[in-house]
């Protein structure tokens, strides 16, 4: 097994997580509703777990410690998509985000569940539940908002309409894609998207939205190799803004 | 996270007079024997508005009470401290949820609650309009405000009201954790770097007074205050609260090298009582009213989260919903 | 100008700094009508109440209380039902049996086809209810008649809830992996904090000096 490429997996789906998590956390105390409140902060919770299981086998692999991967990082050696740096907006936009993506995100531990490679496969295995979860909740809102009220469609269309072309850039492909198909480890990120788009567009047709012609939508690549919005370095300045007054501290 | 300190205003005494003395003598004997009262049981009126504005204050302290340490979850440092300083939070915005149901049960809705937690009309704990300036502030609220909060809590558990009881037990089970995570993340500190030492001591300092006003003034004993106390709805003073907590965790403080800021604080040992500085209460009384560093924020923040999230609650409510009490 | 907080989640609020015009009180409902929650804390161990959430429908409630109720303690299931579907005994006194107080009316309505009822018991005030078993009535008088006969004979029972099978969701087999890893999650555990070995080594190191 060609371990850059099972490295190169390792980071996409940390730091997707990572980013994801800090950014849901973001609404603890400031949720619509105080049950939602509490649950979007679970799931922020669980992204960070599921990074941090990431980050360990990355570890394994000869990395640093998964604190100093995360929080000393600059801004261009993250693999993240640029879906989940956005800064959160209101309501619409991130629960559209969740939508998008943990509806990718499931269908990834489906497959890594799977995988040839032994150790994504036991941590895909354990935290799938958790995912299921979260798709749950993401599709259960998307279909109750997305059929209500004039105002709501329209919110939740536009945040729709914003978020796609950075959706569609969750599948960029990575530069050891066919390596990946061919040892097993995962169906690749053609698959996955295929199957996305069978899921979302599932659900949206329970609802009054309508999924735009993908064809016209010019997905904003880049996140897998360092190219980000100005939104992530911020966020990273912020993350580890305790942890680096002093680096070698136990906090 | 309360400390029960600033019921103020308390419901006139001679509502009791006028309640009918057969059904109060029933009622007086079931708490005597130690039985709960449930919801739908015959209650004074006295006892039910001193509950709600007790259980009420409590859940908007956890609510706002989730905003000083909300300060610092985007910022804690290293997973480990990240995902707890999450869970905690959550917890915090979780007793909230569980104590307005409590309230609610009692007759007053979660809406009108919410109302006049915006408006002023009720009041939160007063600790938590004093700012959490670095990670070493959100590590003392953790430490010594939820340790505050549960030496209340855990007296509160006891009393007579089977909703609040019910409550306040989850809600001292989950609390044993943020104790014991906030003393972990102290003690880090303190052990830790000079850099990290001197964080938590001018935390420490700046904390100190706020939280000797937790448990609020003393108690100006009253008949209305036996009366509350025999009702088992007040279950400690003022004063037995904020003894508890020094002789608790004074010596905890102290083991670690760290300095209280108060020249007068010991115990003497032959009264058993610590002796302290009498804590500012004009400014206490300024800031409950109004007039400290964080109120118009910590209100403003709980508005603008109701306001932005307006728009998901109308979209979802069903006109055919009946509203009806939580049953217990 | 809008307001700068040192919570940098704050700032971002875009929050307007100064006087606001108050708030309008919140109409009824904003916060939704009531579901009750029980949960499973163990495979074949009978549901006990947790308590109620606000939302919308059965669905959203589910989600809600997936989350407040059951995220901090093991559990292998989870039912919820409509306050407003559940119907309450009077409340007796501790060590007193409810079903001996109560009076079987005739039921005002009556299905044609019987059909089950979930049947809970208090069995000390300030305790939670849980779950005593299913019963066949064509009304809730008849299911707690039923109820009666069925449970209601041993030990002290000082409330009843009644509510139809139908009006309770139930989590599924397949939802059980939903809860597979909370007791892994030792980071919101007080026994993952052990600080005595620092505390000591502390001491150890700054003990006072003694005078020679």
């Amino acid at each position: 097994m060609n371990e850059l490429a099972i490295k190169d997996l390792l980071y996409k789906l940390a730091d997707d997580q990572l980013i994801l998590g800090h950014r849901n956390s973001e609404w603890t105390g400031f949720g619509p509703i105080l049950e939602e409140d509490i649950a979007f902060s679970s799931m922020a919770q669980d992204k960070i777990g599921h990074s941090l299981a990431f980050y360990t086998l990355l570890q394994e692999l000869g990395e640093a410690d998964p604190d100093t991967v995360a929080f000393t990082r600059n801004a261009n050696q993250f693999h993240n998509s640029q879906l989940v740096e956005l800064p959160n907006g209101e309501y619409d936009f991130s629960l559209i985000r969740h939508f998008l993506y943990d509806n990718a995100e499931i269908i990834r531990f489906e497959m890594l569940s799977q995988s040839s490679y032994e150790p994504i496969a036991k941590v895909a295995t354990k935290l799938k539940g958790e995912v299921k979860y979260h798709v749950l909740h993401a599709n259960t809102w998307i279909k109750n908002l997305g059929s209500s009220t004039e105002e709501a469609i329209l919110r939740l269309q536009s945040s729709l309409n914003e978020a796609l072309p950075y959706a569609l850039a969750m599948f960029e492909n990575s530069k050891y894609e066919q390596e990946l198909i061919d040892a097993g480890v995962y169906a690749g990120e053609e698959a996955v998207k295929t199957e996305w788009l069978k899921r979302i567009q599932a659900v949206i047709d329970k609802t009054d939205l309508k999924l735009p012609d993908l064809a016209t939508i010019e997905p904003k690549f880049g996140g897998r190799y360092g190219e980000h919005t100005e939104h992530l370095q911020p966020l990273l300045d912020e993350m580890a803004e305790v942890f680096k007054i002093d680096p070698t501290a136990e906090w | 996270m309360y400390g029960g300190g600033n019921v103020f205003e308390a419901t006139k005494f001679d509502d009791v007079q006028v309640e009918d003395p057969a059904k109060l003598e029933e009622f007086e004997a079931r708490i005597a024997r130690g039985e709960k009262i449930e919801p739908t049981d015959w209650m004074p009126e006295l006892y039910r508005k001193q509950l709600i504005r007790m259980i009420e204050q409590h859940a908007h302290s956890e609510i706002i009470g989730a905003l000083p340490e909300g300060t610092w979850i985007t910022r804690a440092p290293g997973f480990r401290r990240k995902m707890a300083q999450m869970a905690k939070v959550q917890d915090e915005v979780g007793h909230a949820q569980l104590l307005y149901s409590a309230a609610e049960t009692l007759g007053k809705s979660r809406e009108q609650m919410l109302t006049d937690l915006i408006s002023g009309k009720s009041k939160y704990s007063n600790v938590f309009n004093y700012p959490a300036f670095t990670w070493a502030d959100s590590n003392i609220i953790s430490w010594l405000i939820d340790a505050g909060a549960i030496v209340n809590q855990m007296a509160n558990a006891k009393g007579s009201y089977g909703p609040y009881s019910r409550a306040l037990e989850r809600i001292c089970a989950e609390e044993a954790f943020h104790l014991k995570y906030g003393h972990d993340a102290v003690v880090h500190m303190a052990t830790g770097s000079p850099k990290q030492r001197e964080m938590i001591q001018a935390a420490l300092n700046r904390w100190w007074p706020p939280i000797m006003t937790f448990f609020g003034p003393s108690d100006k004993m009253s008949t209305h205050t036996e009366t509350l106390m025999r009702w088992k709805v007040k279950m400690a003073s003022n004063d037995e609260c904020r003894q508890q907590f020094l002789d608790m965790y004074v010596p905890k403080i102290w083991e670690l090298g760290l300095t209280v800021p108060d020249p007068k604080l010991k115990k003497n040992m032959e009264t058993g009582q610590w002796e302290f500085t009498e804590p500012d209460w004009d400014e206490f009384k300024r800031v409950i009213n109004g007039d400290g560093p964080c109120n118009a924020e910590r209100l403003a923040v709980r508005r603008t989260a109701e306001e932005r999230g307006a728009w998901v609650r109308r979209a979802l409510l069903n006109p055919k919903a009946k509203y009806v009490r939580p049953l217990a | 100008m809008s307001l700068k907080s040192l919570d940098p989640r704050v700032t971002r609020l875009n929050l307007p700094e100064g006087e606001v015009p108050a708030m309008e009180p919140k109409p009824e409902l904003d916060q939704f009508e009531t579901y009750e929650a029980f949960h499973q804390k163990k495979e074949g161990t009978a549901y006990t109440y947790v308590g109620p959430v606000h939302a919308p429908n059965e669905d959203v409630a589910f989600l809600f209380a997936k989350e407040q109720y059951s995220r901090r303690f093991a559990c292998t299931g989870l039912w919820i039902a409509r306050t407003e579907n559940i119907q309450v005994t009077p409340y007796g006194n501790d060590n007193e049996n409810v079903y001996d107080t109560i009076q079987f009316d005739e039921p005002t309505q009556r299905s044609e086809q019987p059909e089950p009822y979930e049947i809970f018991h208090l069995k000390k005030r300030g305790k939670a209810h849980t779950h005593a078993g299913r019963v066949m009535a064509t009304s809730y008088p008849e299911a707690l008649a039923e109820a009666k006969s069925a449970f209601g004979e041993k030990g002290p029972i000082v409330n009843v809830w009644v509510v139809k099978s139908k009006d309770v969701l139930q989590s599924a087999e397949e939802d059980k992996d939903m809860w597979t890893t909370i007791p892994e999650k030792k980071y919101r555990e007080a026994i993952a904090y052990k600080v005595m070995d620092k505390i000591t080594k502390y001491k150890e190191e700054n003990k006072p000096t003694t005078a020679q």
